[in-house]
């Protein structure tokens, strides 16, 4: 298992890749979707102010 | 004409925004597991490699960050170009939905990049072309959100970013080509060539699934943010008031 | 339909130099930018010569960038505030004719003189008297790349906010390679080396922006103008 972590050596700078570049996944998921809800509260105010 | 149809439904927000609503979950579903496998397939049962060792596993992170950079912003190109010439409301706020998460993934390629490059050439940087015109590509998307940030009128910011998406387009075959048109540090391409791909059967697989993975997981986000577009855009239209109900 | 297009060109560029020796501190106010940015770095940097003579390069251009980004800004700005730009794209002219003959002019006012006037500020970055042509050439031709890229720029941003810092954003990505192939150039002169191949890509890239920068340009500020 620590084989799998040290990775040859090269362990140090593997894994933060990997954290960087799925983290960027995540978070782009996650801003998409805050934008979106954002989106909605914000038609549905609009939607009951004009009613 | 079936045709002229299916081109009419894909320029009318209320048709796109529920077509994305019932496909987002699908592409995401999907993506998640391509991704996975391909993640196993790369750390877990791919051998080492004969030079890289194991430090040659970053290609599954790297490479698909990198190929996204790309393959957006011709993406937001080609939507800027449509929207443009066809005058289509729903073409620009593709273009613009595309614009964060491209600029997202140019740095998590120059990032991953950095982490791979330190190992493999004992610097984190260095001014060679495709690293070089990888970074003018982050400066081109905040160009096109600073322009279209900086412009009051909608219809006016959709009209010149979408020019300036078009004049950057030269930049991704630059980026593409730099490595067999000049010395590079950077290494040639050994998937996406003529003829059969230099890489391993092993190694080969868990790039691929994960390319498809990342391009599945791109449509998935970009369908996100679209719906988020066109409801901002759409403001009173009728169609709306259904939806968000 | 290529002739009417032509003069009408002339008789923008006519205009122009008309219009800019009525104003001569358009001029020589990016020139003077230029001299004092050049200047700056052997003091901020080093007084050793040798060393200067290293970042020559990088100097000049760095002070012939900015200075151009400054200058790009009364390339439209005059004539898009008093509706004359207005005009020269309801007049029925070839507007992308008219916006290379502008572009053009305003190289012969910023940009050959900043190139002209290069080797006082080479001379003070330590650079030998052989080099000049050579240094003034490579700016001369990189400049004039410049302006074409920069017009774009000029053009997209003229109905935007804080339009200034917007352009600079802009035009940084697609003046890199002018940058890179210029400075390239400098540095070949300095060193005494042959600036061709070089000077031929920069050539290449400077007939790339004379065809296809002036039609963005004219798309550009015909958005602006709606």
């Amino acid at each position: 298992m620590s084989e799998f972590f040290a990775m040859g050596g090269y362990g140090k700078y593997l894994w933060p890749a990997f954290v960087l570049g799925f983290g960027i996944v995540v978070l782009n998921l996650v801003l998409a979707l805050n934008s979106l809800a954002a989106a909605r509260k914000d038609a549905r105010r609009r939607m009951e102010m004009s009613q | 004409m079936a045709t002229w149809t299916w081109f009419h439904r894909l320029a009318s927000p209320p048709h796109v925004y529920a077509f994305a609503r019932r496909w987002t979950p699908w592409f995401g579903a999907f993506a998640a597991v391509a991704m996975v496998v391909a993640l196993y397939g790369g750390l877990v049962l791919a051998p080492p490699d004969y030079q890289q060792k194991d430090a040659f596993r970053m290609v599954y992170v790297h490479a698909p960050t990198a190929w996204l950079s790309l393959m957006i912003y011709t993406t937001m190109a080609v939507a800027a170009g449509v929207g443009l010439i066809w005058r289509m409301k729903v073409a620009h706020a593709a273009a613009a939905a595309c614009a964060p998460i491209g600029a997202w993934f140019t740095v998590a390629a120059l990032g991953t990049g950095m982490l791979w490059g330190k190992p493999m050439w004992g610097a984190y940087w260095v001014w060679d072309p495709r690293l070089t015109a990888e970074l003018v590509l982050l400066f081109l998307y905040f160009g096109y959100m600073g322009l279209r940030a900086g412009i009051e009128d909608p219809a006016k910011a959709d009209k010149a970013s979408a020019v300036l998406a078009v004049v950057g387009v030269i930049n991704v075959p630059i980026i593409k080509f730099s490595v067999e048109w000049w010395n590079s540090l950077h290494q040639t391409p050994t998937v996406m060539q003529m003829g059969k791909p230099k890489m391993d059967g092993d190694m080969l697989w868990p790039l691929l699934l994960m390319f498809v993975g990342f391009a599945l997981y791109f449509v998935t986000v970009l369908l996100i943010r679209l719906r988020a577009e066109l409801l901002r855009r759409e403001r009173n239209a009728s169609w709306i008031r259904e939806v968000v109900a | 339909m290529k002739a009417t297009a032509l003069v009408a060109a002339r008789l923008v560029a006519m205009r122009d130099l008309r219009l800019a020796f009525r104003k001569p501190s358009q001029i020589i106010q990016p020139l003077m930018f230029f001299m004092i940015v050049a200047t700056l770095f052997p003091l901020t940097l080093t007084p050793e010569m040798s060393r200067l003579r290293d970042a020559a390069p990088g100097v000049l251009w760095i002070g012939a960038l900015l200075s151009s980004l400054l200058a790009l800004e009364f390339l439209f700005r005059d004539d898009a505030v008093d509706g004359t730009l207005e005009q020269f794209a309801l007049s029925g002219q070839s507007l992308t004719w008219m916006l290379f003959a502008k572009t053009c002019t305003h190289w012969l006012l910023t940009g050959l003189p900043l190139a002209l006037s290069a080797p006082i500020a080479a001379a003070a970055l330590g650079v030998s008297a052989e080099a000049m042509p050579g240094v003034v050439a490579s700016l001369a031709l990189g400049s004039f790349a410049m302006s074409l890229v920069g017009a774009i720029g000029a053009g997209l941003t003229l109905g935007a906010r804080r339009g200034g810092v917007l352009l600079s954003l802009l035009t940084l990505p697609l003046a890199v390679p002018i940058l890179i192939f210029g400075a390239r150039a400098t540095q070949l002169a300095i060193t005494g080396g042959d600036i061709a191949p070089p000077m031929y890509l920069l050539g290449a890239i400077a007939v790339l922006g004379v065809t296809l920068a002036p039609l963005a340009a004219a798309a550009a500020v015909r958005i602006g103008l709606e």
